[in-house]
């Protein structure tokens, strides 16, 4: 018997014809820890393109910010000096600092609630609207999810014209219902809410197709059933949906909480000038992060907006493991 | 209790649909009675049940609960308990607060919810598992939770739509003695959808047979069995279900000779057979064909293909006559499991007269044969 090059098991050729031994396997003379390295090569290989640009636009950044913060540092300054907790002493003591967290935690409290209740009242439309079969179903749900498609400042300038106190449509859809006009984006009081009412706009089609997929999580029949069983919409609605949609209402929570201490673009396109003084008026929308961007930018103090980013790094992260210590004792997973 | 009358009952899902889901579907269900829809996948069982729950709308025809017409009423105005074939059990919930659903969305006092539920769970034997979510409860336990959550509100109709099906053979034997149980006890009117043609006949008062959204048969279940209105419940019903095959008929001086040979019946036959035309179905069920030596009124020749020996019986699978081709016709015989014979054989089978059902060639009805029928009704009490 002979044995082919091309073949990965072969057979012991018998001596005096008698039939051959069990077939040897040639895959396993070669050592296992080899075939062990190489899988792992291959791994690592296909990962290293995705991981070379995290690592370089993401960790490498992150652990210099880290390190500038406890530095006196200069863009175009060679004299780096360290100055310890120096940095973050002065946030402490900073109005303007504490003002922006206050800012940004404002935004926060209002943008969940409205995120979450908003975007679950359109899904929960749309999803009927599909289950009845009514027609433009599909439409609708294409039209609310194209807000977030397009561009921030594009959709930021409408938003301005929208708010101008003196021929805005949103003074002249209030003065037509018999309210007052507002300032909008020049009253101190009104600046913050108007660029809620903008981020929600863009915000929402994200939130509704996220709440879309968790409510088509929930089977139907338990629905059936439920309405078999007497529940009224608002019954069915509270102990079944509501409890069977938690986690993407958690993650929708989450993702919005982290969105909302991040505030930025929508502040910088309505409120900024041409010299980049975002934040007004009376640093009515100056939260956090365009108090980091201004520090770091226009101030050119990034040892300082470093630690203000670190900061508000520690919120968010605070705030987030509240949230998941909650969630693990409200949120239902199947 | 409630009495069910459906009159003319239709579903089309789309105004274009030439094919409607369920036909012309007329029935009248009495008081406690338990009726079960049996018929292939896709035959609209599924779809009567959902129009009597409310949770699909007629096309055509009315739906009666009681003398009230039902028609445009909600499932929650309805007063019916329902089982789905997945349970559909709140998983969120505990068995207690599963079984107590209905009761607290009707506004039922919390004292008498937390008597009712713990008496229902001590009669389907919950009640070491009240506290237990769904995704802790085995399947036949998950099942009585679900069967318990539609009986607790003591509706007026009961509807279950294929409860069996998602456990395996040993319980679901178990749980069909369960629920015929928990009918004599509630005596509940009781709707019930399978393609098990065993949970038909064993639970069922009367059986109603569906075939491409139309009714073939209603009847108790040894009428079903022993007297199929058509070959489709011929076919459907019994385990093989009935050798059916239409041949050519000929009188020759001793008996009528079908075939060309392969099949002989006695004299008797003539009227039946000379009503029906010169082609006719001829049906005879696996169960009633034997090797015997005695001498017997009807022979069927076949060329053995197979015995398959199944321990309590041997299944002989044939071909009619002396051909062994592909193109000629199968058939199927139950024999006893120390009958022996060998592939290719040619062996003469036997039946009695009553065992032989004749059925219209072109429309599947079935014909009426006179003498026989002293037969067919001894053939109801003998279940596959």
């Amino acid at each position: 018997m002979t044995l082919t090059a091309t073949s990965t098991t072969a057979e012991v050729p018998s001596i005096s014809g008698h039939p051959p031994y069990a077939p040897v396997n040639r895959r396993r003379l070669v050592p296992q820890r080899f075939h062990y390295i190489q899988s792992r090569l291959v791994a690592y290989g296909l990962m290293f393109p995705s991981m070379a640009v995290f690592v370089m636009f993401f960790y490498v950044p992150a652990a210099y910010l880290l390190y500038i913060s406890f530095f006196h540092w200069g863009v175009l300054s060679s004299a780096t000096k360290f100055v310890g907790l120096a940095n973050f002493r002065i946030l402490i003591h900073q109005p303007l600092f504490l003002h922006s967290l206050l800012t940004s935690a404002y935004y926060t409290v209002v943008m969940i609630p409205a995120t979450v209740l908003l975007a679950l009242g359109v899904a929960l439309l749309l999803k009927e609207a599909v289950t009845r079969r009514k027609r433009g179903a599909g439409v609708w749900r294409g039209a609310v999810f194209l807000p977030h498609v397009t561009p921030v400042v594009a959709t930021s300038i409408i938003w301005v014209w929208i708010f101008n106190p003196h021929f805005g449509l949103a003074n002249l859809v209030l003065t037509h219902l018999g309210f007052p006009a507002l300032g909008w984006l020049e009253s101190v009081h009104w600046a913050l809410p108007a660029v809620m009412i903008d981020t929600l706009w863009h915000s929402l089609g994200l939130y509704v197709i996220i709440f879309l997929a968790g409510l088509s999580m929930v089977p139907r029949e338990l629905l059936e059933v439920a309405r078999l069983d007497g529940a009224r919409r608002y019954q069915i609605f509270r102990r079944v949906i509501w409890p069977l949609i938690s986690p993407t209402t958690f993650f929708v929570v989450l993702l919005s909480t982290i969105n909302s201490w991040q505030a930025f673009s929508q502040i910088f396109a309505m409120t900024g000038g041409p010299h980049g003084g975002a934040g007004g008026p009376a640093f009515a929308t100056t939260t956090d992060a365009v108090l980091v961007y201004q520090t770091a930018f226009i101030y050119e103090h990034f040892s300082l907006a470093a630690a203000m980013s670190l900061i508000l790094f520690g919120i968010i992260m605070t705030f987030t493991l509240i949230q998941k210590w909650i969630s693990d004792r409200v949120v239902f997973y199947r | 209790m409630a009495s069910i009358v459906m009159k003319n009952v239709e579903k089309r899902y789309s105004k274009k649909d030439e094919a409607a889901a369920v036909e012309d579907v007329s029935l009248s269900i009495d008081e406690g009675e338990f009726i079960v829809l049996l018929g292939p996948s896709g035959c609209g069982k599924t779809t009567v049940l959902r129009m009597l729950a409310g949770l699909e709308e007629l096309t055509g025809g009315e739906i009666w609960f009681s003398g009230r017409l039902m028609n445009h009423e909600p499932p929650e105005a309805r007063s019916v308990g329902m089982v789905f074939q997945n349970y559909a059990l709140y998983p969120h919930m505990t068995v207690f607060d599963n079984l107590a659903f209905g009761l607290r969305s009707r506004g039922v006092p919390k004292a008498s919810v937390k008597q009712r539920v713990h008496d229902m769970a001590e009669l389907l034997g919950l009640s070491g598992v009240i506290d237990h979510r769904p995704k802790e409860l085995s399947g036949g336990q998950r099942q009585r939770v679900a069967l318990g959550r539609a009986l607790v509100r003591d509706p007026a109709v009961f509807l279950m739509d294929e409860p069996l099906s998602n456990l395996d053979a040993n319980l679901r034997e178990q749980m069909r003695l369960e629920l015929a149980r928990i009918h004599r006890r509630v005596k509940v009117t009781t709707v019930y959808v399978t393609h098990d043609q065993n949970e038909a006949l064993t639970l069922a008062d009367r059986v109603v047979v569906m075939d491409g959204g139309n009714v073939r048969q209603v009847g108790m279940p040894d009428e079903i069995y022993g007297s199929p209105a058509d070959t489709f419940v011929a076919s459907f019903v019994g385990s093989p279900g009935m050798n059916l095959w239409t041949l050519e008929w000929e009188s020759t001086g001793d008996c009528i000779s079908m075939g060309g040979g392969v099949l002989e019946l006695p004299y008797s036959f003539l009227p039946a057979l000379e009503e029906a035309g010169r082609s006719v179905t001829v049906g005879i069920r696996p169960e009633h064909l034997g090797l015997s030596l005695v001498k017997a009124d009807v022979k069927v020749v076949c060329r053995v293909e197979l015995l398959e020996n199944l321990g309590s019986h041997s299944q002989l699978h044939a071909h009619l006559g002396n051909e062994d081709s592909n193109d000629s016709k199968n058939l199927v015989a139950r024999l006893d499991s120390n009958a022996y014979v060998d592939p290719g054989e040619e062996v003469v089978l036997t039946t009695s007269a009553g065992a032989v059902y004749l059925f219209d060639a072109i429309s599947g009805e079935r014909i009426e044969v006179a003498d026989a029928r002293y037969v067919h009704q001894e053939n109801r009490y003998s279940l596959a």
